[in-house]
């Protein structure tokens, strides 16, 4: 691993795929089950981070214990939070035991921190979300379909809508201001004696006072 | 149209009401859509309740909460992300909201236990946690919840950090029939949520006064970023082409764009 993090929360580079795991993990049943999934490097010194993942992304582990101990855990959060360049995301154990503690951890975490926080119930469920989370970042994003390109709208059919929301204005009038006036601006600045021609003079009072009225 | 007005009569005496107060601005208000009265009455409750905020049912059509003006919140039994059909639904509706708003917030809410139905326990899938990671790698934040009343918390919460942040909503729900007329006009401008419409409709003297608006205008009195502004700028001075418009729309004639 190259760039070693001078205080263990800095950036560290990860190729795609794998995943760096703070040393005490060794052995862990999280650990275990994250083999052969994805490719499990250890580390010493990583505190306060127990995984590393690709795209500048880290994990903090909280397990059941931290949570039911105290706010013991927060400084390890605020330590990350702080340290710029590194998207923290909080995994928490949430039991039966430690679940009165969860909203007081999320309010912290989401919050005030604005860190991510996903809850899993045991280590086993953690390790297939975090293969998930490795799995998520290694894909290109325009697999994500939120951050896929809006398709451009077909402006004239909105117009015609818009249109039609101006008091005595229906589905003829509407196409027949537009070829006049073809924007909504130009519109809106059209005198009562420019409209007149094209819907009459009801309507035309209606659509200029319509734009001019005070509101 | 009518409906939109009458829907705001109730609240109209509390409004007046209000206005003498001297922090009439400071009460946190949150827009409810009204398909959310059914499904969620005891959220509603509870915010207007326990936590005292000023809570204006509006039909928002797609989008359950508005905390700011930027902000929507979605609230979604957990059982509906496990399953991949309503997971489908709930990826389309997300995509609708990501071309309002800028931010977005999903509840999970825990499905309400029914006494001796032990079928619906939560059992975690692949699905469900790749959703939870797609949603992470939008950017979009997630918050979990165990009961209706731990989600208008949740609610309450995220329209004060919100306010702290100075995107409170601060113009009131309430609308004239005059001002009804404009909200109608400025909600069908596309990608426009219903708070912006709203801005618009309280911020603007007229209508004429918004549509010759500079993007910089639009984007301090509509409350939007500058994207948006230029967004919705480029709509009001669009040029109309009946060429544009879809077969059989007119005539028959021939569209360019298929």
């Amino acid at each position: 691993m190259e760039g070693k993090p001078p205080n263990g929360t800095g950036p560290m580079h990860v190729p795609l795929g794998h995943v760096v795991a703070n040393e005490k993990w060794r052995g862990s049943q999280l650990a275990q089950e994250m083999q052969g999934k994805v490719k499990l490097v250890f580390e010493a010194g990583l505190t306060p981070v127990d995984f590393y993942l690709p795209s500048r992304s880290c994990i903090l582990y909280v397990t059941e214990a931290d949570l039911v101990a105290g706010n013991g855990y927060r400084k390890r959060l605020v330590r990350v939070r702080n340290s710029s360049s590194l998207q923290g995301i909080v995994v928490v154990e949430k039991t039966q035991m430690s679940e009165q503690y969860f909203p007081a951890i999320q309010k912290f975490t989401v919050l005030d921190l604005g860190m991510v926080l996903l809850p899993v119930a045991s280590q086993m469920e953690a390790s297939c979300l975090i293969i998930q989370l490795v799995q998520e970042q290694t894909k290109e994003p325009s697999k994500n379909p939120f951050l896929r390109k809006k398709r451009p709208l077909i402006s004239e059919l909105s117009l015609l809508r818009t249109v039609q929301q101006i008091p005595g204005v229906g589905k003829v009038k509407a196409p027949l201001l537009l070829q006049k006036f073809p924007s909504l601006q130009q519109l809106s600045n059209a005198s009562i004696q420019d409209l007149e021609p094209v819907v009459g003079q009801a309507v035309a009072q209606h659509v200029h006072t319509f734009f001019t009225q005070s509101r | 149209s009518v409906a939109y007005c009458s829907n705001s009569r109730p609240h109209l005496a509390g409004a007046h009401a209000s206005l003498k107060l001297p922090q009439e601005g400071q009460r946190t208000c949150i827009l409810v859509d009204s398909r959310e009265i059914t499904s969620s009455s005891e959220v509603i409750s509870s915010l207007r309740a326990v936590h005292g905020l000023q809570v204006e049912v509006c039909p928002l059509h797609g989008g359950g909460y508005i905390v700011s003006n930027r902000m929507v919140v979605e609230r979604r039994p957990q059982s509906e992300m496990l399953n991949s059909i309503s997971k489908n639904k709930l990826i389309e509706q997300i995509q609708h909201l990501q071309s309002m708003f800028e931010r977005i917030c999903v509840i999970v809410e825990k499905d309400r236990e029914k006494t001796g139905d032990t079928s619906r326990m939560f059992r975690r899938t692949k699905s469900y946690d790749s959703l939870l990671t797609t949603l992470i790698g939008a950017g979009i934040r997630i918050l979990f919840s165990s009961c209706q009343e731990e989600t208008a918390d949740l609610l309450k919460e995220l329209s004060l950090v919100e306010q702290r942040k100075n995107v409170g909503i601060h113009v009131p729900a309430v609308v004239n029939s005059h001002k009804c007329e404009a909200l109608q006009f400025y909600l069908s401008i596309p990608n426009i949520s219903y708070i912006t419409a709203l801005n618009m409709c309280h911020q603007f003297s007229s209508v004429k006064k918004m549509t010759n608006s500079s993007p910089q205008e639009i984007c301090v009195y509509a409350q939007v970023t500058h994207q948006k502004a230029e967004e919705i700028y480029k709509y009001i001075h669009h040029v109309f082409d009946m060429q544009m418009l879809p077969n059989g729309l007119h005539l028959g004639r021939l569209t360019a764009d298929a």
